[in-house]
């Protein structure tokens, strides 16, 4: 699928960011530099239209990840002559911009002490909000970076993506239950949605591709209560409970969505896991938990996982029609995955 | 039964020049006017503060948690159930927490009320205003003028409609007065506008009444609403919720439903 400069571009490898930036200064020659809202020209020219300035703003942030800065300087005085430099995406993009520029740790103070200027003035200005957040996690400031998205949060609870953001925040400090409640919080607000991204760091942590993989919320939380379950000093209660709400949760994400591969590779770990682990019988803790299902059910859920995962390395690396897509990265883990399986199963047979 | 004879009337051929064209072209350029007037007026949405963008977002919450719950695990749903009652009853997130339980403030007092129904009577003025001159208009100049014959028969029915101005008894309907054909302009008109204007101009009278009397989606957390009663309402809605998960018995349905 060609990439669209109408569809966000976070999710974009660093390719199609490449093509898409290359783009730009055709694409700023193609289209006129002011757009006129009088009546005689609306009657002539052809009108303006959202798309138009969605698609500057997703340049702008393909030139920044390919470092066209000039093009992305072009987009912006485009949306400042349109919106004016009051906007308050206008000015997100715009501190967005000066946070690629800047060359050291004190530009990007400068950068960040603007941004408190300007929530000093309005405090409900969400997106410098956000990119403020942003700012402070690419800067290593963790902690600050999590108290000033609870803050933001606290005043507008209803924010999917702020939520999610937190949720990592969280996870890279180690925290795994707030981290599991943010997601939650992330799948209340959003049942339907597919994908897990985080549109606000992306532009700090574009090296990272992997990370920006959209991944199924179901999936997120299995993993995150994988990592619960699995972090040295979990208690034997809520290892159980975990662990339960782990494989309930990757079976979920399967039974949305056929052959996901993330799903699977989820369910084959945690169910090989609980199989191996010796002596803790299941423990039946009042109904209101999530209890881990009977064994012959774990080793159904462990044999389905390692024949749809083969099935899934098997075509894709066949190229078989309508098995493509799988994310490289992804179909290497799998393969490491069942060869450790394959390799310990013979052990056991010798 | 003998053939009714063709009625002919002689018009004289500059009616069309100096009567329908001039209705036309007039309705059409008001459309477009009003459509910039409204623009111009048009005051920019005002902006919550962060205690009243606070109030209403929580509401939401609560909302999005009660409609969604089966995605959470019993344990975790409890908890925020629990949280969010305990907060809603004692009133957390009111903007105002001293103004609780008292009777909410008159409307008209309330400024921010007040703009919403300024900018609802310009609106109303844009509308009426011009109509009002243009009939007026055509009242005075145009009354009693028969302009034109539909190139198509209709029944009698529709003589009301299209001779509104003209009193006479045995015209064929298919004559239609300089009235109404006014009439027919403000009805007819959308399409044109839209084309000149863009879909969603303001020109278009219909569209406008139309929302005015739908239902209307701002009303929850509108003027005259009392946030305390909403939040009330919305923990109890919380409290009678009976549980379930979507990720119960979820292993069962996986290994039932696919066969490898």
């Amino acid at each position: 699928m060609a990439p669209s400069l109408l569809r966000p571009t976070t999710q974009l490898s660093p390719e199609a960011a490449l093509t898409l930036s290359q783009q730009a200064p055709t694409i700023l020659r193609s289209s006129p530099s002011t757009v006129s809202s009088s009546a005689l020209n609306a009657l002539f020219a052809s009108s303006e239209k959202p798309e138009l300035w969605l698609q500057y703003e997703n340049l702008i942030l393909a030139c920044l990840r390919t470092g066209d800065e000039r093009s992305a300087h072009q987009c912006l005085e485009r949306l400042v002559a349109r919106f004016g430099p009051d906007n308050e995406r206008v000015q997100a993009l715009n501190g967005l911009v000066k946070e690629a520029e800047a060359k050291n740790n004190s530009e990007l103070e400068a950068v960040l002490k603007e941004y408190d200027q300007i929530l000093s003035e309005n405090d409900t200005n969400i997106p410098i909000a956000k990119r403020r957040i942003a700012l402070l996690r690419s800067m290593g400031r963790l902690s600050d970076a999590a108290s000033a998205l609870v803050q933001l949060l606290g005043f507008s609870p209803t924010d999917a993506e702020a939520w999610s953001e937190l949720s990592d925040v969280y996870l890279s400090q180690g925290l795994y239950p707030q981290a599991i409640y943010a997601m939650e919080e992330v799948l209340v607000l959003a049942p339907n949605a597919w994908n897990v991204c985080h549109p606000t760091t992306a532009i700090a942590r574009d090296l990272s591709p992997m990370l920006m993989q959209p991944v199924q919320i179901h999936a997120r939380l299995g993993e995150l209560h994988y990592m619960n379950a699995t972090a040295p000093g979990a208690g034997s209660g809520s290892y159980q409970k975990s662990m339960a709400e782990a494989i309930k949760r990757f079976s979920r994400s399967i039974e949305l969505c056929d052959d996901y591969l993330r799903g699977y590779y989820g369910l084959k770990l945690v169910s090989q896991r609980v199989l191996r682990d010796p002596g803790k019988p299941p423990v039946r803790s009042g109904d209101s938990e999530f209890a881990l299902p009977d064994r012959s059910t774990i080793e159904r859920l462990n044999e389905l996982a390692t024949a749809k995962l083969s099935e899934i390395v098997r075509r894709s690396t066949a190229q078989d029609r309508g098995w493509r897509g799988y994310s490289e990265a992804e179909i290497a883990a799998a393969r490491e995955l069942l060869s450790g399986d394959a390799s310990a199963s013979l052990a056991i047979k010798r | 039964m003998a053939q009714v004879p063709v009625q002919t009337i002689h018009r004289d051929p500059q009616l069309f020049y100096w009567i329908l064209f001039p209705i036309t072209i007039v309705m059409i350029l008001t459309g477009v006017l009003r459509h910039y007037a409204s623009v111009l007026m048009a005051s920019a949405p005002k902006k919550l503060d962060q205690k009243t963008m606070r109030e209403q977002r929580a509401l939401l919450h609560g909302i999005n948690v009660r409609s969604n719950y089966h995605v959470l695990s019993k344990s975790s749903f409890t908890a925020r159930r629990d949280a969010l009652i305990t907060a809603y009853e004692s009133g957390d997130y009111l903007k105002d927490p001293d103004a609780r339980g008292q009777p909410p403030p008159n409307p008209m007092s309330d400024p921010s009320a007040m703009e919403g129904m300024m900018g609802m009577m310009k609106n109303q003025m844009a509308m009426i205003i011009p109509n009002t001159l243009i009939m007026s208009w055509i009242n005075a100049f145009f009354s009693g003028y028969v302009i034109m014959k539909l190139p198509f028969p209709l029944t009698i029915k529709f003589k009301s409609m299209l001779q509104a101005g003209v009193a006479t008894k045995d015209m064929d309907p298919r004559w239609m007065s300089s009235i109404s054909w006014y009439f027919l302009c403000i009805f007819g008109l959308q399409p044109i506008f839209n084309f000149l204007l863009g879909s969603e101009n303001a020109a278009n009278q219909m569209a406008q009444q139309m929302t005015q009397m739908g239902p209307q989606a701002g009303q929850m957390f509108g003027p005259g609403v009392d946030p305390n009663k909403q939040f009330l309402a919305e923990a109890e809605n919380l409290a009678v919720i009976e549980h379930h998960s979507v990720l119960d018995g979820v292993e069962q349905r996986l290994l039932e439903g696919i066969k490898v």
